[in-house]
């Protein structure tokens, strides 16, 4: 790659996590290279679309001001769908506390930050290794090219080849991970404010469960952009690998993001809106299933979905602001270690101390086993049918309705439903919540 | 394609690719056995997963192009690691995604 010199830090990687450590610390006067092996930051990237915003203003106060917001959430919608019958919640609030963006756009963004505060970027670059010597890390490698280093961020991603070849991790499990895929969706001006009531500057943010993934635990997302809306797909892969394989998916995963988008209930929103862009992307189930066991060894730390941080409770999806802020504790980490005599073993561990003790660690263990919760047939499958059969006979009665309770305990018995199980599973859900 | 299609039928996997920018490396990233070498790969599963649609069925084997490729991973952790080769593409080339 040929850059030559010796840096404080290298991060691999200028996603959301490697960008936040590389601005902090280049503008704590380090000498950070960042290595991309995109073209440009953000163009191999795909999420879902909505970013809590007070993490980020912690690293970036002039957020508000300059970062690329679509629009900010005021309006939280809830589908559950069975077949062409949809029970809709909303929620809505004056008080936004994320906004919407394009992932490519957003990581752009805060690479560009990290560039101003003095960082170097080298894109389309691959790393193929983090080099190790004498027992500690000393840089990273691509193709013929070293890099050396005091330290190395490594900020890959949920796909972490560098970390598994390293053997600080194992192979990707199945059951830890979902796939996305993501249609976005040009609208034209005034749609999303006409269809789903906003104002100009205002968006929606909506997760929907059911039948939509075909029995495969997960659920989709709808999410407004200026003039684009952005749809999708998660499912757990480990199961989708199951049901694949046991020729009970039958359809191709394209397929059920375009019956989803041409959804009766669904597509009166976007109507012939053309599509985009499609892309699909793997992401963390949730939990602390995938949290490496070391965060640090001698001249490494990870950071972001690479060190497994990410929380998904079905309602919403907390990763880029954790990535940041778990890039933001590294940086600041990296800072005191050399101030305190080097970037040992030891003194990198602060990271996880600090990580330990800031919230994004206390949101992980206080939703901890969510998504085994989530990806339960009971909830995913059954509650929607249940409550989908309770309001069918509440209202789709010619003569005679049933009571609230006999509806219920009709619904119940329809779906074989234990309302014991039902009742302690939601127990669980609760004091999870 | 005139909208009447994009409002009454779904698009098929080509057709959604077709909207995205590729600058396709000559050199695959990603290969995969040919023939009885296959064994212990999860056809179906790659097949119906792989979002970009990079595998299909062609009788018994599965045969696979990885142009359409949006480098998500998932092939590569649902195959047993010595029946896969598995790498993002070089210098950037691949996927170039906008409004992801
Ligand atoms: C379908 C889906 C929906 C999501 N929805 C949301 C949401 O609504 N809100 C939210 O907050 N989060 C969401 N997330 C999660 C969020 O996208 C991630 O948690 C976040 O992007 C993690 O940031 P990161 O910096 O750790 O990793 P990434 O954003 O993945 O960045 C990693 C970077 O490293 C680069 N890289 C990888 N390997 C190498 C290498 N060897 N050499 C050089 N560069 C390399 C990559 O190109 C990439 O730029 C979603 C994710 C998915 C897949
Ligand atoms: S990396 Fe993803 S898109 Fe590429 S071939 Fe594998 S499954 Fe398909």
């Amino acid at each position: 790659m040929s850059i030559t010199g010796k840096f404080d830090v290298v991060v691999v990687g200028a996603g959301p996590a490697g960008s936040a450590a590389a601005y902090i610390l280049a503008k704590a006067g380090f000498k950070v290279l960042v290595v991309e092996r995109g073209r440009g930051a953000g163009s191999k990237e795909l999420f879902g679309g909505k970013v809590y915003a007070q993490p980020l203003r912690d690293i970036w106060p002039d957020l508000d001001k300059s970062a690329p917001i679509h629009r900010w959430v005021t309006k939280e919608r809830f589908s559950l769908v069975v077949g062409e019958r949809v029970l809709t919640v909303e929620y809505s609030s004056p008080r936004p506390v994320g906004f919407t963006t394009y992932l490519p756009e957003l990581a752009k963004w805060m690479a560009d930050k990290a560039v101003e505060a003095g960082a170097l970027l080298i894109d389309e670059v691959r790393v193929d290794e983090i080099v190790v010597k004498d027992g500690r890390v000393i840089g990273v490698r691509s193709g013929g090219d070293l890099v050396e280093a005091d330290v190395v961020v490594d900020a890959e991603g949920v796909n972490r080849l560098l970390l598994e070849k390293l053997g600080l991790v194992e192979r990707l499990d199945p059951k830890h991970i979902a796939l996305g895929v993501k249609e976005v969706l040009r609208t034209g001006k005034g749609v999303i404010e006409e269809k789903l009531g906003l104002g100009k500057d205002e968006g929606m943010a909506w997760m929907v469960a059911g039948d939509i993934t075909a029995g495969i635990p997960g659920g989709g997302f709808i999410y407004t952009m200026k003039d684009m809306i952005s749809i999708g797909l998660v499912l757990h892969v480990g199961k989708a690998v199951e049901a694949a394989e046991k020729g009970l998916l039958r359809e191709h995963v394209s397929l059920l993001l375009e019956k989803f988008r041409l959804h009766p209930y669904f597509k009166r929103i976007w109507g012939e809106a053309d599509i985009m862009e499609y892309g699909g992307h793997l992401t963390i189930e949730g939990g602390l299933g995938l949290v490496p066991k070391k965060l640090a060894i001698n001249g490494l730390v990870v950071v972001g979905d690479a060190a497994g941080l990410l929380l998904n409770t079905g309602y919403t999806v907390r990763g880029v602001d954790f990535a940041a802020t778990s890039g933001r504790l590294a940086a600041e980490a990296i800072i005191e270690a050399f101030n305190n005599g080097g970037p040992s073993e030891e003194n990198l561990r602060v990271y996880e101390d600090k990580l330990k003790s800031s919230f994004v660690w206390r949101e992980l263990v206080r939703h901890r086993g969510i998504e085994r919760v989530m990806s339960d047939p009971l909830f995913f499958t059954k509650l929607p049918r249940l409550l989908i059969g309770v309001m069918k006979r509440l209202y789709e009665a010619d003569y005679e309705e049933p009571t609230i309770l006999d509806a219920f305990i009709e619904s119940t018995s329809e779906e074989d439903i234990s309302l014991a199980r039902l009742l302690f599973k939601l127990g669980s859900v609760v004091g999870k919540l | 394609m005139s909208q009447e299609t994009l409002l009454t039928r779904p698009l098929k996997i080509e057709d959604l690719l077709q909207r995205n920018i590729y600058d396709v490396d000559e050199d695959p990233h990603i290969e995969i056995p040919r023939g009885s070498e296959q064994e212990g790969l999860p056809k179906e599963a790659l097949v119906y997963l792989c979002p970009a649609g990079c595998y299909t069925r062609i009788g018994d084997e599965i045969l696979f192009s990885y142009e359409g490729c949006v480098e998500c991973g998932l092939c590569r952790i649902i195959s047993p690691p010595d029946k896969i080769r598995w790498e993002y593409p070089k210098s950037g080339r691949g996927v170039q995604y906008r409004f992801t």
